[in-house]
C-alpha cells in the first residue's frame, strides 16, 4: 500500500535513514573542523566521519570473554534503529510533516532516552570495570538532564496548546504550524528560559564537553565504548550522528522552524541545524573544560531546572 | 566560558598556526643536534668516543688494516658527548632528523668507515693516523709543510724530530 | 609488494588512522613529544585524520615508547593482543628499538622486536614531533597495504 510504503521511505531514506545519517556525519565533520579553527589548528577534512566509518567497517570485531555476548552484539543496533525512527518524526518547515502514525512529542522524548540506555547497557555488558563506571555515570547524568528538558518541551507544548484553544498540544506538526503563523519562539523573549534550558541539554545528550563524563577518554578510557571495536563501534558512531540530527532538528522545530517551502526550506533547515550545532556544541566544547559528575548533576538540578520551571510558569500565567 | 569566548574569537581571526609539515618543508633550527656524521680522514683512533658513549652506540672493531668505526643510529641518543670529546674533530652532529625507517632497514642505519693504520715514514713501524686538526692543536704556529712531514712519522720519531724544531736544546 | 592497486574502500580507510600509545617503561620524554604532536596547534595530526583514542580496541596505529622493562613486559604483551587487526606497530624513540641508554641493564627485557612484530622505527631521544609525524606517515603507508 502506498501509505505504508511512504512511511517506510520516510523512515529509511528521507528524512530518516540515509538523509539523517548523511546530515549527521556532515554536521560532525563541520563541528570538528570549526573546533580545530577555534583552536588555531587546521583540522580534518569535512568528510572525516565518513572515512572513520569506512575504516571501522574493515576492522575485526573482538568480543571480550567476560561480556554478555547477545546484549553486547545487539545493543548498538537497537540504539541505531530507535534513532532512525526518531529522525522520521522531526518535521521540517514547509517540506516534511511526520505521519501521525509514528507518534507525537512524548514518543519522541522516550525514543531520545533510548541511546542513553543503550550506552548504559553497552557499558555493563562489556564486563569491564571501566564500562561499569561509564554505566553509572551515564545513568546519573541522564537522570539529571531528562527533567529540565521535559519541562522545556512541556512549556512549548502548553504554549502552542493554549494558543490553539486546548490545554496542551503534543504534535510537533501543530507546534511548527503555530510558529509559522505567529512567529518563531526564538524571537519571543518570554520563551528564552525554555531555549536556554534546551541549550544546556545539548552537550549532555550529545556527549560533548563539559558534560562528556561517561565517555571521558582520559578518565575512564572511553567508558561504555571501551570494549567495542570494528563494525559494532561503527554502529555506535552512526547512532551518535543520527542522534545529533534528531536533537538539533527537534531544537529547530521547537523554536525556529519558519522557512520557505521546497528545496530552499530544506537547505535552510540544514543551515539552521549546522548553525545550532556550531553555536550550541562546538563553541561550548572548545571553550570549557570537563565537569565532574557530581558538579554536572547538581548543575542540572539547579539552573536548567530553574529555567524550565520558570518557563512553565510564564507560559501558564501569560496565556 | 566567558573567559574563553574572546580567546576563541581572536583565534578565528588569527587563523591556524599549524606548520605545513608533512605537506611542506619543516622548520629546522640552525643549532639542531641530530644525526652524527663521521669523517674517517680526521680520526686518530683514540677510541674516546666509544668509551664516552652512554648508549654504547659506537664500536671500533678490528679489521686487518685498521679499525672500523661503527655508529648505530638506532642506539644514538644525540647527547653529543662523542663530538665534545673528539679532539681531532672527526665527529659532527648534523641537523638531519629524517631518520624514521621501516623495520627491515633497522640494522642498516649505521655510519661505518674503516680508518687504516699507517706506516711511519722514518722507521717503517705501523702507527695510528695523525689527523690535521689534532696536529694543528699540538703544534700551533708551525708551517704547513713541516706539519705534513711530522704527520707521516710515528710518535717516537716525531718526538725526536720535533723537539729541536720547537727550540728546545736536545 | 603490492602489484594490485588498493581498493577505494582501502584508500578511504587510510584517511582515518587512530593512534594509541603504550608506555612500556619509558622515561616519558617520548610520551611528552607524542602528547605535543596531539595537543599543540603547531603539529596538528588531525589533518591526517589521526585521533588519539583512549581504548586499545579502537586503535589502528600503535605507538610504543620505552625499553620493555621486565616489570611491564607481560602487561604490554597482553595489551598488544587486545588491539584488533589490521594494525601497524611503531617504535618511538631509540629505547624500544635497541634499548637506548638502558641497553645492558638488568631491568630491560630486551628490545621490543623480540616479542612484538614492529613495522616502523622512529629513532631519536626523544624524536622531534616532526620526525614522529614523518614516522606516522610511513606507518600509514604500511597500513594501507593491510587494511
Amino acid at each position: 500500500m502506498p501509505d505504508s510504503l511512504s512511511l517506510l521511505v520516510s523512515v529509511l531514506v528521507f528524512p530518516g535513514g540515509f538523509f539523517a545519517l548523511g546530515l549527521g556525519l556532515l554536521i560532525k565533520g563541520v563541528d570538528r573542523r570549526v573546533a580545530a579553527r577555534l583552536q588555531r589548528r587546521v583540522g580534518p577534512p569535512l568528510l572525516q566521519p565518513v572515512f572513520d566509518l569506512i575504516k571501522l567497517s574493515r576492522k575485526e570485531t573482538m568480543i571480550p570473554a567476560q561480556a554478555s555476548g547477545a546484549i553486547f552484539r545487539w545493543v548498538p543496533l537497537v540504539g541505531l534503529s530507535a534513532m532512525v525512527l526518531a529522525s522520521a518524526m522531526i518535521p521540517i518547515g514547509g517540506v516534511y510533516s511526520p505521519s501521525p502514525e509514528l507518534g507525537d512529542l512524548l514518543v519522541l522524548f522516550y525514543l531520545l532516552a533510548v541511546p542513553a540506555v543503550v550506552l548504559m547497557l553497552a557499558g555493563s555488558a562489556s564486563g569491564s570495570p571501566f564500562g561499569a563506571i561509564g554505566f553509572s555515570r551515564e545513568m546519573a547524568i541522564m537522570l539529571a538532564y531528562e527533567g529540565p528538558v521535559l519541562l522545556a518541551l512541556l512549556s512549548v507544548a502548553i504554549r502552542v496548546g493554549l494558543g490553539e484553544g486546548h490545554l496542551i498540544s503534543l504534535s510537533l506538526t501543530e507546534i511548527v504550524r503555530y510558529q509559522q503563523l505567529h512567529g518563531a519562539f526564538l524571537l519571543d523573549p518570554w520563551m528564552w528560559p525554555a531555549v536556554l534550558s534546551f541549550l544546556c541539554f545539548f552537550p549532555a545528550n550529545l556527549g560533548v564537553l563539559p558534560f562528556d563524563i561517561p565517555e571521558a577518554e582520559t578518565e575512564v578510557l572511553e567508558g561504555p565504548l571501551l570494549e567495542y571495536s570494528g563494525p559494532s563501534l561503527g554502529l555506535f558512531k552512526m547512532m551518535s550522528a543520527v542522534k545529533a540530527v534528531v536533537v538539533l532538528g527537534l531544537g529547530v522545530a521547537l523554536f525556529c522552524p519558519n522557512g520557505p517551502d521546497g528545496v530552499l526550506g530544506l537547505a535552510l533547515f540544514v543551515v539552521k541545524c549546522t548553525v545550532l550545532a556550531v553555536l550550541g556544541v562546538t563553541v561550548v566544547r572548545t571553550g570549557m573544560g570537563r565537569m565532574r559528575i557530581d558538579q554536572a548533576f547538581y548543575f542540572f538540578l539547579k539552573w536548567p531546572a530553574a529555567l524550565g520551571i520558570a518557563s512553565l510558569v510564564i507560559v501558564l500565567v501569560r496565556l | 566560558m566567558s573567559f574563553f569566548l574572546p580567546v576563541l574569537l581572536r583565534n578565528l581571526f588569527q587563523g591556524p598556526s599549524t606548520e605545513a609539515f608533512p605537506f611542506a618543508e619543516a622548520y629546522t633550527p640552525a643549532a639542531m643536534r641530530a644525526r652524527v656524521s663521521f669523517n674517517p680522514d680526521s680520526c686518530a683512533l683514540c677510541r674516546v668516543c666509544a668509551r664516552m658513549c652512554p648508549a654504547g652506540a659506537i664500536q671500533l672493531e678490528k679489521r686487518p688494516d685498521g679499525l672500523e668505526f661503527i655508529l648505530w643510529h638506532n642506539a644514538c641518543v644525540f647527547c653529543g658527548l662523542c663530538v665534545h670529546y673528539c679532539d681531532s674533530e672527526a665527529l659532527h652532529q648534523t641537523d638531519d632528523w629524517h631518520l624514521s625507517h621501516l623495520q627491515a632497514e633497522k640494522y642498516a642505519m649505521v655510519e661505518k668507515a674503516v680508518v687504516k693504520f699507517q706506516k711511519c715514514s722514518t722507521c717503517g713501524k705501523q702507527k695510528m693516523p695523525a689527523p690535521l686538526p689534532l696536529m694543528a692543536k699540538l703544534y700551533p704556529g708551525l708551517a704547513a709543510d713541516e706539519i705534513e712531514r711530522l704527520r707521516a712519522m710515528c710518535p717516537q720519531c716525531r718526538k725526536a724530530e720535533s723537539a729541536p724544531v720547537q727550540g728546545e736544546t736536545p | 609488494m603490492n602489484a594490485i592497486k588498493p581498493s577505494l574502500a582501502s584508500r578511504l580507510s587510510t584517511k582515518s588512522p587512530w593512534l594509541y600509545r603504550i608506555n612500556a617503561g619509558s622515561c616519558n620524554g617520548c610520551d611528552v613529544e607524542l602528547a605535543t604532536t596531539a595537543i599543540i596547534p603547531r603539529y596538528d595530526v588531525e589533518r591526517l585524520g589521526c585521533q588519539y583514542c583512549g581504548s586499545p580496541k579502537h586503535a589502528d596505529i600503535v605507538l610504543i615508547t620505552g625499553p620493555l622493562t621486565a616489570r611491564v613486559k607481560d602487561k604490554v604483551l597482553r595489551l598488544f593482543d587486545e588491539i584488533p587487526e589490521p594494525k601497524v606497530t611503531v617504535a618511538v624513540g631509540v629505547c624500544p628499538i635497541s634499548g637506548g641508554v638502558f641497553r645492558e641493564s638488568y631491568a630491560i627485557a630486551g628490545p621490543l622486536d623480540k616479542y612484538i612484530p614492529i613495522d616502523v622505527n622512529i629513532p631519536g631521544c626523544p624524536p622531534r614531533p616532526q620526525a614522529i609525524i614523518e614516522g606516522i606517515a610511513k606507518a600509514i603507508a604500511v597500513w594501507q597495504s593491510r587494511i
